[in-house]
């Protein structure tokens, strides 16, 4: 559905994206991860037409995005709250939809958005995650085949977000290809099949969360308050204020061998690796750096 | 029609926007209210923003008091008699616009060619010269009258060719040659007075006036140098004529200011980009954006047009005031595009805009109408556009131009709508703002 063929994109000396390859199959959600400035914005610009690669290219569907025809097929919510404050919730979607000469689902975005109450208010009077997910809705207001979410839940609360959460849910029974661009790793895993980490313009890696997780995620850590060592027994990690702490590809034998062993926990907490530890293996910094 | 649609939706948004409505719709209603108020509007005659003047009437003839009286029939005069000491007092204490006073002896000069013409005095308080002018305009105009009166009555000019004649005979220090002339031209004038009845059944009738057929070329020698605009002779200017054309352009302005903030608006918001990946193409939403200012500076000379004439206004030309609306709507969205590229940022468009849009309006006339302004700013003020769309619009109200004489404006204006959208979207496309 979506083929982005060795793209590069620079603004002056500065190398937004550099030699980008991906491929997205139809009906699949897609996830860009990377820190601000990582790259993820240009390529959803690029992606969706509003501005050409300097080399490689891009097809969606076959078809070059700068193409109006192309466009009629993409919905976008920019990561900046693209919607108009001043008029209301309908007449943003009836304006929208105008410029598509499609006015058929107005109504089902009010739906969706649980905005169907409010439809008559001014967005100005919106809640942050209100106008979040309008501005969801009006991606979606002419049927696109791909969609491109950018940061769609920055500034959100958790109720709205997991309200997000559940409207893209939704599109992704409907069928529709979506590419969806964070720096939120939980939103990741939660909501798409495939990554793309990119860092300073680059892929730095590209797979399944767990494929990823395997190749890069490294071992688990274990953090245990230990009350018994019993004497001989070797502590796999550093004992610090009765808390023992180690990294094991195998945390629960370990622990369990441990047990066996005499040694006594009054708490214990195993945490798995993650796509932070994975973008930290990658790239030696945190993923909100 | 989707270039309409954004249109729709910029003056809808404009609409929402208190402020900038107040700007474009409010303001230039106050401005032409307050203008045409100011400069004696109202509509009730005498007394209301007319002009007072302090008369001293130093020869106390007939002719002296018809001359008053002919200049108090002016609705934008208001005469108070006055001693010559109180006059000059109250012009300098600003209590009144101007001091005239009619000298002695004017009732037997005024008006006859062989005499030096009589010397009105005319006092103005200086921080007043716009109604100076207009009042020099209005004392020529009453003698001007005087004199038509006193020649279309013979029996008020024969006693003065009696009276000359009798000092000619006087003079003893005259040589005989002139004398004899001068016996020769009166007898001459008084047998033509005598037959000026005579002439008028036979000859003058065109125009059922008595002295039509009469030209008497020594009017023009009446001591006020100054003329009222020839155009007014035909259509003498209410207030309103001349406030609400310049408080017009306040409301275009504002279109100006508003729309031209409208891009940078759409690319902070992040709309720009919806709009850009939408099917619409680049020119389409540049033309959208101008055809919004276009339609709101029509919405906003239509009003002004309908308020100015509740008020008294009354447009001379009304295809003539149509066509240079549509105009002006063209060369000001023209100059919209310009000033949309002059920033980057929401702000810095709105001040460099207004920072423009009043120099424009200083110099235009939008602030002090150009015919009351010095003869330097008034040159000047063939650079501003604003003077252009003024011009053009009293043209069509009272200046009751041709439209021949009408079509340099509408050219120039064309002109700079023209170099404004193509210097606009020029700019706009190279900084790939868009």
């Amino acid at each position: 559905m979506i083929e982005v063929n060795c793209v590069s994109k620079s603004y002056g000396d500065f190398k937004a994206v550099e030699g980008l390859d991906l491929v997205v199959q139809r009906g699949e959600t897609f996830a860009l991860l990377g820190p601000n400035g990582a790259g993820k914005s240009t390529t959803i610009g690029m992606l969706v037409g509003l501005m050409r690669p300097d080399s490689g290219s891009i097809r969606i569907d076959q078809r070059d995005p700068m193409l109006p025809t192309t466009r009629t097929m993409i919905g976008v919510a920019p990561q900046a709250l693209a919607v108009y404050e001043e008029l209301t919730a309908l007449e943003n979607l009836r304006f929208f939809a105008s410029l598509y000469n499609d006015h058929s689902r107005i109504d089902w975005c009010l739906e969706f958005s649980g905005l169907k109450s409010r439809a008559n208010h001014r967005v100005s009077t919106f809640s942050g995650g209100m106008k979040r997910r309008l501005n969801i809705a009006i991606a979606v207001v002419n049927s696109p085949q791909v969609l491109l979410l950018d940061e769609p839940t920055v500034g959100v609360d958790p109720q709205s977000r997991n309200h997000i959460f559940d409207c893209i849910s939704q599109l992704q029974d409907d069928g529709m290809t979506i590419i969806y661009t964070t720096h939120y790793m939980e939103e990741v895993e939660r909501l798409c099949k495939r990554v793309a980490i990119m860092d300073h313009g680059k892929l730095m890696a590209i797979g399944t969360v767990d494929e990823l997780l395997e190749r890069h995620g490294g071992d688990s850590k274990v953090s245990a308050e230990i009350s018994n060592v019993p004497t001989g027994v070797d502590l796999p990690g550093i004992v610090n204020d009765g808390v023992l702490e180690f990294h094991s590809a195998e945390p629960l034998e370990t622990t369990l061998r441990l047990n066996r062993a005499g040694v006594e926990f009054r708490t214990l907490n195993v945490r798995r690796p993650d796509l932070e530890s994975v973008f930290l293996s990658l790239t030696g910094r945190n993923l909100r750096d | 029609m989707r270039i309409l649609k954004l249109a729709t939706k910029d003056i809808r948004l404009l609409m929402r926007d208190r402020m900038a409505a107040f700007f474009i719709f409010g303001f230039p209603v106050l401005m032409g209210l307050f203008f045409g108020a100011v400069m004696g509007g109202g509509g009730g005659g005498k007394g209301k923003g007319a002009m007072v003047v302090a008369v001293v009437d130093n020869d106390q003839s007939e002719i002296s008091k018809t001359f008053i009286d002919e200049l108090s029939k002016n609705d934008s005069i208001k005469i108070e008699l006055s001693s010559r000491d109180d006059a000059m007092e109250s012009v300098r204490k600003g209590n009144r616009t101007a001091a005239l006073v009619v000298p002695a002896g004017f009732g037997e000069s005024a008006g006859i060619l062989w005499q030096p013409q009589p010397e009105i005095e005319l006092c103005t308080d200086p921080s007043k010269q716009a109604e100076a002018g207009m009042l020099e305009g209005f004392v020529m105009q009453a003698v001007a009258s005087l004199i038509g009166e006193r020649f279309q009555d013979p029996n008020q000019f024969l006693p003065a060719i009696e009276q000359q004649r009798q000092a000619l005979a006087d003079d003893t220090t005259m040589d005989p040659v002139s004398k004899s002339l001068l016996k020769t031209f009166f007898g001459s004038l008084e047998t033509m007075l005598a037959n000026v009845d005579q002439l008028n059944q036979n000859e003058g009738t065109e125009d059922g006036s008595p002295m039509s057929g009469i030209q008497f070329a020594n009017i023009k020698k009446v001591p006020v140098e100054k003329r009222t605009p020839e155009s007014a002779e035909s259509k003498q200017p209410k207030s309103w004529d001349i406030s609400f054309p310049q408080a017009m352009l306040w409301g275009v302005l504002g279109c100006v200011a508003g729309f031209s903030t409208s891009l940078a608006r759409e690319r902070s918001m992040g709309t720009m980009v919806r709009l850009r990946a939408s099917p619409l193409a680049q020119w389409e939403i540049v033309a959208g954006k101008a055809l919004a200012c276009f339609m709101a500076t029509i919405a906003v000379i239509a009003m002004m047009v309908a308020l100015g004439m509740f008020m008294g206004m009354s447009p001379a030309n009304y295809l003539q005031l149509a066509t240079v609306a549509l105009v002006i709507g063209f060369s000001f969205a023209g100059l919209m595009m310009v000033f949309s590229v002059l920033g980057k940022s929401e702000q810095s468009v709105a001040g460099v805009g207004w920072a423009l849009n009043m120099v424009m309006a200083m110099f235009g006339g939008a602030m002090i109408p150009a015919m009351f302004m010095p003869e330097t700013f008034r040159k000047l003020s063939v650079l501003s556009p604003v003077r252009w769309a003024i011009y053009s619009i009293e043209g069509a109200v009272w200046r009751d131009f041709s439209w021949g004489e009408q079509l340099p404006n509408l050219l120039t204006l064309l002109a700079i709508g023209i170099v404004g959208s193509v210097i606009g979207t020029v700019i706009l496309s190279k900084r790939k703002e868009l």
